[in-house]
């Protein structure tokens, strides 16, 4: 069996007593080194799930381990070592007066040597591709490069979980591939997990597993292709469907079957080919 | 309203150490009452552009012309305040600019500060409301009572109220989810067509672009990099991938497929059902039945 890293065990969540619940009787595992993208309507309960796992929030019934301890006051700032959160608005998330101390802020926070944390902020932002910037002002630079900068921040901590709380939303294309390119490469080299809250059905591709939420209740729980196989389900709870699947669907009307449920577009080229060569 | 640029330069912080050169011999044309989206990666200029287009600010070299205003480096307009009415802007996020005690109060700070007098706001907030997707229930509550989606309708409800005749957006999907996302964009759609708005959209997403622009400008280091048709811009993939630009899903898989197939289907912004169409069409003249 893998090693848990995160546990829910029966986790329910509101704001306020006179609130809806926005988590129901949540139950779930996130691994060792997993990377889990978690989808979701707005409203559905994904941010909520984050701000749960560092103790942000503390739920109103069940509990949530992480490596083990259980998530409550006392053990708040040894879960935060362990679980590196990056969200969406980078404005709101810049401390420091230069790219390196904010860098440098978390790792302060944690008591690290000052040698190693100048060669962590070397690697980190070396990692976000933003060394050049080490000396430069906040207000200086794009949403996309504060974004880059938040996500060396977390690295620089090593945290064991990372989560991206739709962190590339506000970036572009290019951007938002960099972030994903370089997410994932730190995840194999440092043996971290990866948790990708996310719209972005390229980022669900990429994950080994998907959580689906609806109204505050795991909705699905599998790897991408058995989820997006689920098309109309997932259309009626609001949610896309890659451009890929759609295609495939279409063709299937045609008569033209696929063997599996391509989720790109080499898959799928793949399949048409096997297709027309046998003919 | 007609918006052109004539070979505008925008240079923050000029003449000190800071000096950064955001827009460079800028020059383009946009008609009165088309969709223009306006694309680049971050930093390629674009928001600077659009702080151009009420005033905000205004160009280091060159002009920009909007409908009968002018703004040059010299000249800003005597009546600033009337081209802040005729031009709204959404910015990103604009939620997070929501103050007022309730919804109602917060759509009528815009209108009320251009004058408009007390009844007719009234009137307009009852159009505005289903425009923009919400009851009017909702009149009363604080903004910040409401989900995220919801607010940021809010926001846009405050800009509609003051009744532009151009609407600049500024990615105005961020954050949402699919279902906002789409919602939201086939709203700004129709209300463009409905009150005939000039619309410039700002937006990472090239299929946004593809499916309501009728014309799309590329940004590079504060230049116009291409500008036509959608489908005539989108389709130059080398060139696109040359500033670091996706081109649209669909077209990417044109590519890919006839790359594989040897085959060109042409993109004309078709529906997905009429692309397996195509793709069932093709592969049949290559020899594949059922």
């Amino acid at each position: 069996m893998r090693e848990k890293l995160i546990e829910f065990r029966n986790v329910s969540f509101r704001y306020g007593e006179e609130e809806p619940w926005v988590l129901k009787d949540c139950s779930f595992s996130i691994y060792k080194d997993e990377w889990v993208a978690i989808i979701g309507h707005n409203g559905s309960g994904k941010s909520t799930i984050a701000k749960l796992m560092n103790g942000l929030l503390f739920p109103q019934e069940g509990e949530i381990y992480i490596s083990g301890k259980i998530v409550n006051q006392e053990t708040i700032w040894e879960v935060r070592k362990e679980v590196g959160m990056v969200f969406q608005n980078p404005d709101n998330q810049f401390v420091g007066t230069t790219v390196q101390d904010d860098v440098a802020f978390g790792m302060e926070n944690r008591g690290i040597p000052r040698e190693d944390m100048i060669k962590r902020i070397d690697t980190s932002l070396t990692a976000v591709g933003m060394n050049d910037y080490r000396l430069t002002e906040p207000h200086r630079l794009s949403g996309g490069q504060k974004q880059r900068v938040a996500i060396a921040g977390v690295l620089a901590i090593s945290p064991r979980v990372l989560i991206l709380d739709e962190a590339t939303a506000m970036l572009d294309p290019k951007g938002r591939m960099e972030i994903m390119n370089t997410v994932s490469n730190v995840q194999e080299m440092n043996q971290i997990s990866l948790i990708t809250i996310t719209h972005d059905l390229r980022e669900v591709v990429q994950a080994e597993r998907v959580i689906v939420m609806n109204e505050g209740v795991i909705w699905d729980e599998a790897n991408p292709r058995e989820i997006f196989a689920k098309k109309d389900k997932l259309r009626e709870i609001g949610l896309d469907v890659p451009f890929i699947a759609l295609l495939a669907e279409e063709l299937k009307k045609k008569g033209i079957s696929m063997k599996n449920e391509p989720l790109n577009h080499n898959e799928l080229l793949e399949d048409l080919w096997t297709l027309h060569s046998t003919m | 309203m007609d918006i052109t640029f004539n070979n505008v330069n925008y240079i923050y912080q000029e003449n000190s150490p800071f000096a950064h050169k955001a827009l460079e011999n800028l020059s383009f044309h946009i008609p009165s009452g088309s969709f223009v989206a306006i694309v680049g990666h971050t930093g390629s200029g674009k928001s600077t552009l659009i702080q151009h287009l009420n005033g905000l600010i205004r160009p280091t070299k060159g002009e920009v012309r909007i409908g009968d205003y002018r703004l040059t480096h010299a000249d800003k307009p005597k009546n600033l305040k009337e081209l802040r009415s005729r031009v709204g802007v959404v910015f990103q996020y604009p939620e997070h600019q929501l103050f007022d005690e309730t919804v109602e109060k917060d759509i009528s700070f815009g209108p009320k500060n251009f004058g408009v007098m007390d009844r007719e706001i009234r009137k307009r907030i009852q159009e505005v409301i289903p425009a923009v997707g919400l009851s009017e229930e909702l009149l009363e509550r604080s903004p910040f009572e409401l989900s995220g989606g919801q607010m940021r309708r809010v926001a846009i409800a405050g800009v509609l109220a003051v009744k532009p005749e151009i609407l600049v957006l500024d990615e105005p999907t961020a954050g949402l989810d699919p279902r906002g996302q789409k919602e939201i964009m086939e709203m700004f759609y129709s209300l463009h067509q409905e009150e005939q708005l000039t619309t410039v959209l700002v937006t990472h997403s090239m299929e946004d672009a593809v499916k309501y622009a009728d014309q799309v400008i590329i940004l590079n280091k504060g230049s116009k990099y291409m500008e036509g048709k959608p489908e005539d811009v989108f389709t130059q993939q080398e060139a696109l991938n040359k500033v670091q630009l996706d081109v649209p899903e669909m077209i990417e898989f044109l590519y890919a497929f006839e790359q594989r197939f040897g085959k060109a289907i042409p993109f004309k912004r078709q529906s997905i059902e009429q692309l397996a169409d195509q793709v069932y069409q093709s592969l049949k003249e290559a020899g594949v039945d059922e």
